[in-house]
């Protein structure tokens, strides 16, 4: 008990001047009380940690029981829709080298990060897994019907996912044009072809354990509030997928997860006045891309080792309150699928206003994607405009809703990792214990998550 | 998104003859003969260096706006020499490496005839030895003094805006006579705040007015009520020069602090570009003054050329899109891509331009331009261009805040905006 009062002792210390510190700061932003706001959103995450603390027994285990619908048919192999997603990437991508080089007109920069990135990832999250089907490579594999002459190497595990996110994160957040076409076209076509020769060599393992993409793909989508239960389509509350398996991930896949959520941290850090300040820049004379680059990927490695190495001490840390002797390996690998939904409020909240502006840019593409003069949408002669972030209540609708992806994240979070605790612990009291540590972490990620909404940016 | 059929949205090569049809069928129907050539000869490439992406995105989307509306216009009235333009439009990520890169583009892949468009300073510092380098006209519109500085070269000209040297010194003898003699200067702690603190200390001197004081904020700040109690207590007038996220902040602690009993205010509005004045916290405002490179909001004696040019970009009397109410304008800048766009249809013109081999006969017949007078062509204002210095001269428009809106009440003289010459470009070789 002692080592419990000196832990909280310990952080109490360190939590009011975290959320103090930018509590009223960006235009409209910088003019709302976001530091009210944050209290609010802080306070919900608290009284979850103690909520959960006090259920009686496995009730919280019980939020994650998924409602049966109707009965499920069975799986079609619709290959066709990944055939014909290809035909739409190949194109996207011929459009990258050939089209016009502005990335708000050009269809791929468009069809990639802002239609896959952004908008796909949510709806694998948010409805299901649409990827199975979408994905650019199992239709042409399926297609082609050669049996897999190698076998996967099992030693690599997961972890050539994890390089394969690494690079992406590092192209998406320090390269100097990510969104120019034409070098997008050529990282796009290498990374196809890369994958489908792995696809060809190793079979389907490679594509669900190599293939960064359908790796987080496949992460996300236990998060998803439709799937199937027991032969019946269900519903049920974020997470409820994610909690059916029993298996804790295997490490490779574990650390895939959680740099999910080191990258999407930084890639919110890295526009934020104090990150200028960090690495000696002018926010307001921002030199461009070019001139960080090194400072990116520093800050990009720095996330994904601090987040490791931080999530890693406080399961440690919950098993030494216990003082239990189970192998700290096999927890931490069992609760680090409770991160998922923190990294996907971090994506909403901070993609939200990418997808408001850039979404029209998309919507105009597909409004006319050949510019042939067709109106699909009926969008021919309008402009793209940015005016909700001209008022003040739009500007506050805007932030609520990125906040509360951000505490919504962390109260799924909270429940799935008590959930998950409750296998490794024979009493309740044990589990709530030993989550003491993690729900310090995520009620300091909640203040962390809105200190970053609130921040004045640079970019 | 609302409906819009009378503002074509792009300009790029697949859409100009669609433009061409849809603009020139309605509009202006005995020019058709001229279109007919127009059709058959190779399009005059115009390379647009936009800020698509990077700090200086808001400014690229109504810099596009304009640009695609001029080069519109430009084909409507059947184009340059009888070529249609194609605009060839390239991101630069407001980044000069990248810049650079994308006038070799230009150059050497997309075939353009000439370079346009960037505004942010280090961008164009960044591109311009690049476009010697390529040989290529580099026309910006970005402000700066950088160009009449000396700094740059023979093949880079600001034609179609006015610098911010002008612009500041301009202010001085209006300030010094309507609003008082005795001013403290507020500005960010960084090269464009220098400029300001620089031209207007200078340019108050020679008014006979004296700066009290001069207070540099860290452009990080976010709080600004510490840096109050340094203005003087006998000052009459506070020039303020805030940029960023924390520009709202400023003017409602400003508000704080003085309350009813202010000096009288003196602002740019690159501080509330594209933000709407009669914002919530923005009433501190009401009263004071702002320099605008162009009126936003429409006046009662605004000229039919003006009001042409408005439409066609699509900007309604608040200085907003006409799609969206919300969406406010960078109205003090991109007035400068549909002038440059109208000198370099001029400068073709007059050199007789037919391909890149006549880039240099371009840059000497814009160099030999001089005074280019309100219309159309030029709805901010008749202007004076300096051959020598490669920068244009222009009215400076002072606006007051009266009912959340900017009403002009001066138009500073060209003599007021003119500086002695610091380069002679004209002298350096090609």
């Amino acid at each position: 008990m002692r080592r419990i009062c000196a832990l909280i002792l310990l952080i109490s210390a360190l939590i009011p001047g975290a959320a103090l510190a930018h509590a009223s700061e960006g235009g409209f932003v910088l003019l709302l009380p976001t530091g009210l706001y944050a209290a609010g959103g802080v306070t919900v995450v608290v009284l979850t940690v103690l909520l959960v603390a006090l259920l009686p027994g496995r009730q919280s285990l019980a939020l994650f029981r998924p409602l049966p619908l109707w009965r499920a048919a069975p799986r079609v192999r619709a290959g066709w829709i990944s055939l014909l997603v290809l035909a739409i990437l190949a194109w996207a991508v011929i459009q990258g080298w050939v089209g016009e080089q502005d990335p708000t007109h050009n269809p791929l920069p468009l069809i990639v990060w802002t239609g896959g990135w952004v908008i796909l990832l949510l709806i694998q999250a948010i409805l299901g897994d649409v990827w199975r089907a979408l994905n650019p490579w199992t239709g042409l594999w399926w297609r082609l019907g050669r049996p897999a002459p190698l076998r996967y190497p099992a030693a690599l595990g997961h972890w050539p996912a994890v390089v394969g996110l690494l690079a992406l994160a590092g192209f998406l957040l320090a390269d100097i044009a990510p969104a120019a076409p034409g070098r997008l076209a050529w990282v796009v076509a290498l990374y196809w072809a890369l994958q489908m020769l792995g696809l060809c060599l190793f079979g389907l393992p490679w594509l669900l354990r190599a293939e960064a993409i359908t790796v987080m793909m496949r992460a996300y989508v236990g998060l998803s509030l439709l799937g199937r239960s027991r032969g019946r389509r269900a519903i049920g509350l974020s997470g409820w997928r994610r909690m059916a398996q029993q298996t804790p991930p295997p490490a490779g896949q574990a650390v895939f997860i959680l740099l999910m959520l080191a990258i999407g941290s930084f890639d919110g850090v890295n526009e934020t006045f104090w990150w200028f300040a960090r690495i000696g820049m002018n926010p307001l004379e921002f030199t461009g891309r070019s001139a960080v680059v090194w400072q990116s990927l520093g800050g990009l490695a720095l996330a994904c080792l601090l987040l490791v190495a931080v999530f890693a001490a406080t399961t440690r840390a919950g098993l030494w309150l216990l003082q239990s002797t189970l192998p700290p390996g096999r927890v931490i690998r069992l609760l680090v699928p409770s991160i998922l939904p923190i990294a996907l409020g971090y994506h909403l909240a901070h993609y939200l206003p990418v997808l408001l502006v850039e979404g029209q840019y998309l919507a105009l593409m597909l409004n006319d994607p050949m510019e042939t003069g067709v109106n699909l949408l009926g969008l021919a002669g309008a402009h793209v405009t940015t005016g909700f972030f001209n008022t003040q209540a739009t500007v506050r609708v805007i932030w609520l809703t990125q906040a509360g992806a951000v505490v919504f994240g962390h109260v799924i979070a909270i429940l799935m990792a008590h959930g998950l605790a409750l296998r490794l612990f024979e009493t309740p009291r044990k589990a709530a214990l030993s989550q003491i540590p993690l729900a310090i972490f995520m009620v300091l990620y909640t203040i962390f998550g809105l200190w970053l909404l609130a921040s004045p940016r640079g970019v | 998104m609302t409906k819009s059929t009378d503002h074509p949205v792009s300009t790029s090569r697949r859409t100009a003859l669609k433009t061409l049809g849809a603009v020139g069928a309605a509009a202006t129907l005995p020019l058709w003969s001229r279109y007919a050539q127009a059709q058959t000869s190779e399009p005059i490439r115009i390379g647009f260096q936009k800020h698509a992406t990077g700090i200086g995105a808001a400014y690229g989307r109504w810099y596009e706006r304009t640009t695609d509306a001029a080069v519109a216009k430009i084909n409507a009235e059947g184009g340059i020499n009888g070529r249609m333009v194609e605009l060839v439009t390239e991101d630069d990520g407001t980044d000069p490496k990248r810049g650079a890169e994308v006038l070799e583009k230009f150059a050497n892949q997309s075939k353009c005839d000439v370079a346009f468009g960037t505004l942010y300073s280090h961008v164009v510092i960044g591109s311009a030895p690049r476009a010697a380098e390529l040989k290529l006209p580099y026309f910006v519109v970005s402000e700066g003094h950088h160009v009449a500085s000396g700094i740059l070269n023979r093949w880079t000209v600001q034609p179609g805006i006015t610098d911010v040297k002008s612009q500041v010194q301009a202010m001085a003898p209006f300030v010094s006579k309507t609003l008082g003699k005795k001013v403290t200067m507020i500005y960010p702690d960084f090269a464009f705040g220098y400029d300001h603190r620089d031209n207007f200390s200078a340019a108050m001197k020679a008014q006979g007015g004296e700066v009290l004081e001069m207070i540099a904020v860290p452009p990080t700040e976010t709080s600004f009520t510490k840096y109050f109690p340094k203005i003087p207590r006998d000052t009459e007038v506070l020039y303020h020069v805030m940029v960023g996220p924390a520009v709202l902040t400023f003017v409602k602690e400003l508000g704080e602090f003085f309350g009813p009993n202010r000096p009288e205010l003196f602002g740019f509005i690159d501080s509330l570009e594209a933000v709407d004045m009669a914002s919530p916290g923005l009433e501190f405002l009401e009263g004071t003054y702002f320099w605008e490179g162009m009126p936003r909001y429409l006046q009662p004696d605004t000229p039919d050329y003006v009001k042409t040019y408005r439409d066609a970009v699509g900007i309604d009397a608040n200085g907003a899109s006409v799609n969206d109410a919300k969406d406010v304008s960078t109205a003090a800048h991109m007035f400068g891509c549909w002038e440059t766009l109208h000198v370099i249809k001029a400068g073709m013109e007059a050199s007789g331009y037919v391909g890149p081999k006549d880039r240099q006969k371009l840059i000497e017949a814009v160099e030999a331009m001089s005074v280019m007078p309100a219309g159309l062509a030029h709805p901010q204002g008749g202007k004076l261009f300096n051959g020598k210095t490669h920068q244009v001269f222009g009215p400076q428009y002072i606006s007051q805040v009266e009912n959340g809106k900017l009403v002009v009440k001066h138009t500073a003289a060209i003599t007021d905006t003119l500086y002695a010459d610091e380069v002679d470009y004209t002298a350096q070789s090609f």
